[in-house]
């Protein structure tokens, strides 16, 4: 029998949960904490290495209760099942987003485990200083030249795991705009003799990343003697091997990945093997197995005790029943500088959608404007607006239990800055009356507090396991496909067209304001 | 004299055959087992075995009139033991005399320990001169402060200063660092004729030309004066390392003496470039024939020879690799079992014969400066090779004549 999966305004626990909100909306956060002095107990779960609070939400047992209803009256467990078990639930390009299979160490597919064995060998040879360049001098840099999913996932990963990097690994650097300034900048710097790129192209016809491994390349031919030569400088990442070839990638220097991967969850395959040149094979597949275990904890927890359910639920029940407007990322550890940006593509590139699968519109609000910072930075940035702004904003605040070091100043920063990140959140949460306007904090914004155990490759794979589950569940109960991104086509078009009007320096049937700013850079041009 | 030699290295068996030679009573308190690398060393050991002056034990007197302690550099804690029961002896004229090369520090520990002032003598005598090092040395430095153990040491080496006075008294803090500077100054020059042999391939000049044109400049001189494919061994990174150290503890920027040790380890890879380069980065079916593996002639040690980089990186590259030196012996082939993999070591062929290594092969490497390569058959190397090519490590041979036999050529830095 086909069970019959409602889209969310039409389930029953839609409606019990907006009865709820109206209460919800009229009570302050603090009073919640006032009433149950076991409120952390009560909202609160935990996995091996992650505690999730959720006390300082304005949340109570029965909209707890209501919200697993809609979760299981959307068809969450199915959808979870047709997730891991690859079918193409990506139905606007007809894949599947079978990421989870790509961190199954235990029993990988076998063209998964046969690009390990791949990977494996060359983070060897570079590792042992046995990839040469066209001198023969071994390599020393690594250039990734990727944008988006090729990009921020291994720079946000090898940012944060830097300290783990064992002394013979070599320098990774990362290039994605394609004003080439990141580039260029980089090139004056390195030796092209000792200088390896990574071209990481899911299509390998990207036009960001292709533009910049020509200039690369043509960086390369003045200095090595043969074409050959310059080859040994490249390495190919893509799920087109046939364009790979065309460019001149050589087949040893080829890997491979496939068209269910999608680009956001793409860290988990050979585009992670900028991961793997910093921290070795195992340091990558430590990754992966952290991830795994939230994949396992995802698919086989039940609800009111699942982290990626009950942090998308909440995040539901704060979009759709409190109104809240943004979502801020505010890890307590400078090393997660780029995570915010990582979350960045992986939340509002997925969800960031208005068309339910079966292509209506949808009635509801979905994906948030979702941001973020360092917290001790971002305190002296727009904690602010948090504190006093009209803004109603949710946040995460992430915390690692252990320090860096055992001397006694390390711990006393590490104990700094739990102490500030504690302050925080309890701050937004609790607020402070005044009779002075400017000194009075209405408190009520609500937050999440992820507690992990310590940041290592292990951790982290966990942690953003567990955003791309919460990710799909907010998809799940929202009735909207997360892993296409079809809005970000038009955009690409229309600069081949605006391209080609550069070039014959023409503004004919363009709209007055892009024809009135290329005017007026063509006559600075002239000028100079 | 009753004399007492604490080690088992070459510097320690050298001493006590040398100081039992001058008519001392000398127990070596180690055992001999490296003596057959250095020549002349069996035979002096065994004479003075045989006259009864020397032997090897491990019992010794602490009451003799030296102590001499000859560990290597990185055997510290033996030598505070030592000092250690020494403090237990009464001889009031006993004289301790430190010839190790050890860490900064150590030696003012094993006066603590002993309650003995002592002597620092450093040997600089290199591997394969030994002998003559310590008969006829161009200098001894005395580092000490304790005027009747500076008496005591004068005459015990009085035998090895009667030409002229070579004997240099000075602070033990300089006598260490007199030690550690020699090896820093020399290795210097050595990286930095390697550096100049890169100019000098760019520019189309021969570095031999250069080097007979610095040489002879007074302030300059000829000794280590060679470009090559750098320095072997430990000691000279050990003593980099360690005034390295001394100048900059918190290793935040790169100093000169450690840009000394990357230019000397990135010299060793030179031949393996330059075939690189010749077979444009493709050597996957290439015999590769190494002539000579030890880091120096005349000595059977690897310990940080360029060859080992030389064949990492060849076979790294699917090469097949055929060598011949004439005192190759098990501690190269423990070195294969614990650098290659199975499947290497099958593509690593030793032969006896140093034509034999030869045969097919895709270029010659002359790797070690040992004297019977030094005039080759070339025709003979003609006929077994498959491509002519001879790349000269150590810069023995007339290029031209090299090439006159239509053999391509490469040297370090012409």
């Amino acid at each position: 029998m086909v069970k019959r999966i409602q889209q969310m305004i039409n389930t029953s626990a839609y409606s019990n949960l907006n009865q709820l909100s109206h209460a919800a909306k009229e009570r302050h956060l603090k009073a919640l904490f006032e009433k149950d002095s076991e409120r952390f107990n009560h909202f609160h779960v935990q996995m091996d290495g992650l505690l999730f609070d959720f006390s300082k939400q304005n949340i109570d047992a029965d909209t707890l209760d209501e919200l697993i209803d809609l979760a299981t009256e959307c068809g969450l467990t199915d959808w979870t099942e047709k997730l891991f078990s690859g079918k193409k639930i990506n139905h606007t390009e007809n894949r599947a987003a079978w990421h989870t299979a790509l961190r199954d160490l235990e029993s990988p597919p076998p063209e998964v485990a046969k690009q390990w064995n791949k990977m494996e060998a060359l983070v060897h040879q570079v590792h042992s200083q046995q990839l040469r360049g066209f001198s023969g001098k071994p390599i020393s840099d690594i250039v990734n030249i990727g944008v988006g999913g090729s990009d921020l996932g291994p720079l946000m990963i090898t940012h944060a795991l830097d300290k783990d990097k064992p002394s013979y690994a070599p320098d990774i650097h990362f290039v994605s705009t394609l004003d080439a300034r990141q580039l260029q900048k980089l090139l004056q710097t390195l030796d092209p003799a000792t200088t390896l790129f990574i071209v990481a192209s899911k299509s390998f016809s990207t036009i960001d990343t292709l533009s910049l491994a020509e200039t690369a390349k043509t960086w390369l031919q003045q200095y090595a003697p043969s074409e050959l030569a310059v080859m040994r400088h490249f390495i190919g990442i893509s799920t087109n091997p046939v364009k790979m070839t065309e460019w001149g990638i050589l087949p040893e220097y080829q890997l491979l990945f496939w068209e269910w991967v999608g680009g956001r969850f793409s860290l988990w395959s050979t585009i992670g093997l900028s991961i793997a040149l910093k921290l070795g094979m195992s340091g990558y597949k430590e990754m992966l197995a952290g991830a795994h275990a939230m994949d396992q904890h995802f698919k086989n927890t039940p609800f009111d005790k699942n982290i990626p359910v009950l942090l998308g639920l909440i995040g539901v029940w704060n979009v759709n029943f409190l109104d809240l407007k943004a979502q801020a990322i505010l890890p307590y550890d400078s090393r997660l500088k780029y995570f915010a940006s990582y979350l960045e593509q992986l939340e509002m590139e997925s969800n960031g959608k208005r068309t339910h699968r079966d292509g209506t519109e949808v009635s509801h609000r979905t994906c948030p404007i979702l941001w973020g910072e360092v917290g001790p930075n971002a305190q002296h940035a727009f904690y602010q607006l948090l504190h006093q702004g009209t803004e109603r904003v949710m946040s995460d605040f992430i915390l690692f239990a252990q320090g860096q070091a055992l001397s006694k100043r390390s711990k006393f920063h590490q104990n700094l800055n739990i102490a500030n990140c504690l302050a925080q959140s309890r701050a937004m949460m609790i607020g402070q009356a005044s009779e002075d306007l400017h000194k009075n904090y209405p408190g009520g914004q609500v937050s999440n507090t992820l507690l992990l155990d310590q940041l290592d490759a292990y951790h982290l794979g966990m942690l953003v396991a567990l955003y791309e589950h919460k990710v799909f569940v907010q998809s799940v109960i929202w009735d909207i496909n997360p892993f296409d991104q079809w809005g970000v086509e038009l955009g690409k078009k229309l600069a081949i067209d605006i391209l080609e009007h550069i070039e014959t320096q023409s503004t004919e049937q363009l709209d007055s304001s892009t024809a009135g700013i290329l005017k007026n850079i063509w006559k600075q041009n002239n000028e100079n | 004299m009753k004399i007492n030699v604490f080690g088992t290295n070459i510097s320690a068996l050298v001493c006590a055959g040398c100081l039992a030679e001058t008519g001392n009573q000398v127990v070596l308190v180690g055992h001999r087992e490296n003596d057959r690398s250095e020549p002349g060393l069996v035979k002096l050991l065994d004479t003075q075995i045989d006259t009864g002056r020397l032997t090897i034990s491990n019992n010794y007197d602490v009451e003799s009139d030296y102590q001499i302690i000859s560990f290597d550099s990185g055997q510290c804690a033996e030598g505070k033991l030592i000092a250690k029961e020494l403090a237990q002896g009464k001889n009031p004229n006993r004289c301790v005399i430190i010839r190790s090369n050890f860490t900064m520090g150590t030696v003012k520990e094993i006066e603590d320990l002993s309650q003995i002032d002592c002597v620092i003598n450093p040997d600089f005598a290199s591997d394969g001169q030994a002998i003559l090092g310590f008969i006829r040395p161009d200098r001894i430095i005395i580092g000490s402060r304790n005027n009747e153990s500076l008496k005591r040491f004068k005459r015990l080496f009085a035998p090895f200063n009667r030409t002229k006075n070579v004997m240099i008294e000075m602070s033990p803090e300089s006598a260490e660092l007199t030690k550690y500077a020699t090896n820093a100054m020399l290795a210097t020059r050595i990286s930095l004729m390697n550096e100049l042999a890169l100019a000098a391939e760019s520019l189309g000049a021969d570095i031999e030309e250069v080097r007979q044109g610095i040489g002879s400049d007074n302030r300059i001189g000829f000794c280590y004066l060679y470009a090559g494919i750098g320095f072997g061994g430990t000691h000279f990174g050990e003593d980099l390392t360690r005034i390295q150290k001394i100048i900059n503890p918190s290793d935040a920027r790169e100093g000169l003496l450690e840009a000394v040790i990357r230019t000397n380890e990135q010299q060793k890879q030179a031949l393996f470039r330059k075939v690189w380069q010749h077979f444009d980065c493709q050597l996957e079916d290439k015999t590769i024939t190494l002539w000579g593996v030890s880091y120096k002639a005349n000595s059977n040690s690897i310990e940080g020879a360029p060859s080992l980089e030389l064949i990492k990186a060849f076979i790294n590259q699917g090469s097949t690799i055929q060598i011949f030196d004439p005192m190759l012996d098990c501690n190269f082939m423990i070195w294969m079992r614990e650098n290659l993999s199975l499947e290497q070591q099958k593509r690593v062929q030793t032969v006896t014969e140093m034509y034999d290594a030869a045969k097919n092969s895709d270029a010659l490497c002359v790797v070690t400066e040992w004297q019977q390569f030094r005039s080759p058959d070339l025709e003979k190397l003609k006929t077994l090779m498959k491509t002519p090519m001879i790349l000269d490590g150590r810069n023995l041979y007339d290029k031209e004549w090299i090439e006159e036999n239509q053999f391509t050529y490469y040297g370090i830095g012409r």
